[in-house]
């Protein structure tokens, strides 16, 4: 069952076509990850949705009906460039945020006062904001992104800009969200978060919907004839050989696709017989980063082709 | 479009700029600087130098008799503003007494030194020796006396009856009737002039003052970027709504804290205004200035709330905020220049003229009686600006908002109007 249907959304800025006929759908009680490039249309999809910025076309469909300003009530939203006011102190910031939301500072007391023990900002409740430190402002962000009890949670970038324990807090939240059955989308250019995180994946380039689908289903498609490997040594020899069809590098691994899916022995062998050293061998895996690269092409690639195009 | 969202927002812009240190501030310095600056002037008034010695010295003995006879019996004498001496000298003897003199001019021991030559009965020029040689105060103070001798010596051998001589001699003297449709004619002092400048005074400093503010927190909302976290919630009209009516109701308090000594003086006996200062208006000059005041913040706010959207930061906004800040210096000038003449027909044109009328036409109502209908004409003129501006101001806030980047120039933000947000 579909929570959120979007469907055709297209947004234009003069020229330039940010969010070009997009449609994907979010299952109930998904971690549903929007992924692309920075400039890919990620934030502007997100400013759609939250009805921040009117699509030229398309609409974003709840259970059936098309979203309106209440539904802006039943989502918590942690935008990629977030700020909170200086001057105000933790609590009031706190409660400000869940009163435009519809609840008020009774409804929302006890539940400010746990975040804040839980996040160990309670003793600072009462500073203003420029007093706290950033990773603590950040704490601040995430308890008023969720004080109100939103059904949804959206997440523009979340990890950018994170120190590590803010990662791991707010990992550890949304995946707590998951279990209460909440519908968590976010944004990331982070493949690897992606990767961990999320059931559902919808991939966008240049505005437009690339790929979509359980995380799952797509890697056990993309994933046949491709190995991927870790190794110490020299693999060069391995270009031009009739059973491989191409060697990517990212880095730590490489992904090796080959030209059957029946050749992994083969290779496994060719490895060996030249002295490498294999220290992961993982056949019929792929990772997002590869097969979005499949997808859109490397950076450099694309780089290559829009001077072509100039 | 008025939701709990609205209420909200407007409750914090309340909150945020009633408890700020500017407001606070403004609001009691203002009246207090008024105070101080009315206190100065008394003051200054009140220590006027006591005893100022002049001496008259004429060309000849005739002249001399006449001056101490009148001059003595004055009232500036009897009340011991100026102490007079009197002598006779020709041209020559002045320059040499004048020369014994400077000394004592110079350490202003002695006031200034008048003479009157003969032929003063023919042109009536006199000349004044002193170490500033322009005396108003003194002028005004012996023109009178002096004038009413020389007639009254010219006229001596020439068979005029008494009455004769003292119509010659009146002065003009103007006394001041405010004529207005409703009541009757009467008679007024400075008052009105007064409270005049204070309204005019006041609107500006509040509207410039708190469209500032506003415009600096939109800034800062847009600058700290906190502005998305909020549309997530509210939708931009509502968010522009809540801060323009806060910021507004903020205004209005300003305001109303600085009328209250106004309302004071008008409604008790408690305070006794010295006569000159005295001034009639009734409540609806005060009733009218709030809600003329509360549209104008409005419109000037919703102004300043776009500028606000459309900059990234103080700096730029500054020099983006002219054509707004015009909008409220001319009619301030023209609100000044009109105290002279309030019947000037830039005046009522200005009092009328959207924009313009929010400031001028307060000062004008003081001054001179404005028919009813002109108020209700200026009333309808202001609205439709606000309902007007709204939109527009709306427009570019709603894109201006999420902008960032390079100031962006004028011709863009014309094109913002076009664009769907």
């Amino acid at each position: 069952m579909y929570s959120l249907e979007i469907k055709n959304l297209t947004k234009t800025f003069g020229k330039i076509t940010a969010v070009d006929h997009a449609s994907f759908e979010v299952p109930d009680g998904s971690i549903f990850g929007i992924i692309g490039r920075n400039g890919a249309g990620k934030t502007t999809t997100l400013r759609m949705m939250m009805g921040i910025y009117l699509p030229d076309e398309g609409d974003v469909i709840l259970k059936g009906v098309k979203i309106g300003q209440e539904f802006k009530s039943r989502v918590g939203y942690l935008p990629e460039e977030r700020g909170l006011y200086k001057k105000m102190k933790v609590i009031d910031t706190l409660y400000y945020f869940a009163e435009i939301k519809g609840k008020s500072k009774k409804e929302v007391h006890k539940k400010a006062e746990e975040y804040l023990k839980r996040f160990e900002l309670y003793d600072r409740r009462l500073s203003k904001i420029e007093d706290l430190s950033k990773g603590n402002q950040q704490k601040v962000q995430f308890i008023a992104t969720i004080l109100h009890n939103p059904d949804f949670i959206i997440l523009d970038e979340p990890f950018s800009g994170l120190d590590p324990v803010n990662t791991n807090l707010l990992k550890d939240i949304i995946l707590e969200m998951k279990q209460q059955g909440k519908v968590i989308i976010f944004s990331t250019h982070l493949m690897d978060f992606a990767e961990k995180l999320c059931d559902h994946i919808a991939m966008i380039d240049h505005g437009k919907i690339i790929l979509k689908g359980s995380l799952k289903e797509i890697k056990a498609k993309y994933s046949q004839r491709n190995v991927s490997l870790t190794y110490e040594g020299d693999i060069s020899f391995l270009n031009g050989n009739p059973i491989i069809e191409k060697i990517e590098n990212f880095g730590n691994t490489t992904g090796i696709r080959l030209k059957e899916a029946n050749h992994t022995q083969q290779l496994l062998k060719l490895l060996v017989d030249n002295n490498i050293i294999v220290k992961k061998f993982d056949a019929n895996d792929i990772s997002l980063q590869e097969i979005f690269i499949e997808l859109a092409g490397s950076e450099e690639e694309n780089l290559k082709k829009e001077v072509a195009n100039v | 479009m008025f939701n709990f969202r609205v209420l909200a927002v407007i409750k914090r812009e309340l909150m945020e700029k009633l408890f700020s240190k500017a407001f606070i501030t403004m609001t009691l310095l203002v009246p207090g600087l008024i105070f101080v600056l009315l206190g100065i002037q008394a003051l200054l008034y009140s220590s006027e130098k006591k005893n100022l010695r002049i001496d008259i010295i004429s060309e000849s003995s005739e002249l001399t008799a006449a001056f101490q006879d009148d001059l003595l019996n004055s009232d500036y004498v009897k009340s011991g503003k100026y102490v007079f001496s009197f002598q006779t000298m020709n041209k020559d003897e002045l320059k040499k007494y004048l020369n014994g003199k400077k000394q004592e001019l110079l350490d202003e021991k002695l006031g200034g030194i008048i003479y009157i030559p003969t032929s003063a009965m023919k042109n009536k020029k006199l000349e004044y020796y002193a170490k500033s040689s322009q005396n108003i105060s003194l002028f005004k103070d012996l023109d009178g006396p002096i004038n009413k001798t020389l007639i009254d010596l010219y006229f001596h051998n020439k068979t005029l009856s008494k009455e004769e001589l003292d119509f010659a001699r009146l002065g003009v003297d103007f006394t001041g009737f405010k004529v207005s449709e409703n009541e009757g004619i009467k008679e007024e002092g400075y008052g009105n002039l007064v409270l005049a400048y204070l309204f005019t005074f006041l609107l500006y400093m509040s509207m410039l003052m708190i469209g500032q503010m506003t415009m600096q927190s939109v800034i800062e909302e847009k600058g700290n970027r906190i502005v998305e976290v909020i549309l997530s919630s509210v939708s931009p009209t509502e968010l522009m709504t809540g801060k323009i009516l806060g910021a507004s109701l903020t205004g209005l308090i300003q305001m109303a804290i600085w009328l209250s000594p106004v309302v004071l003086v008008m409604s008790t006996t408690i305070f006794v205004l010295p006569k000159e200062f005295l001034f009639s208006i009734d409540a609806t000059v005060i009733i009218y200035m709030l809600i003329n005041f509360f549209i104008g913040l409005l419109t000037f706010i919703g102004l300043f709330a776009m500028l606000g959207a459309i900059f990234d930061n103080p700096q730029d906004a500054s020099s983006g905020t002219m054509p707004v800040m015009m909008l409220m210096i001319i009619p301030f000038f023209i609100a000044l220049s009109m105290m002279e003449d309030p019947n000037k027909p830039i005046a009522e044109v200005a009092s009328l003229f959207p924009f313009a009328s929010i400031i001028v036409m307060p000062a004008r109502m003081t001054l001179v009686g404005v028919p009813f209908w002109h108020l209700i004409l200026a009333f309808i003129i202001n609205v439709l600006t606000f309902v007007a501006i709204f939109p527009i101001a709306g427009k570019i806030y709603r894109v201006g908002i999420l902008r960032t980047g390079k100031k962006p120039k004028w011709s863009e933000v014309v094109k913002w109007l076009k664009y769907k947000y």
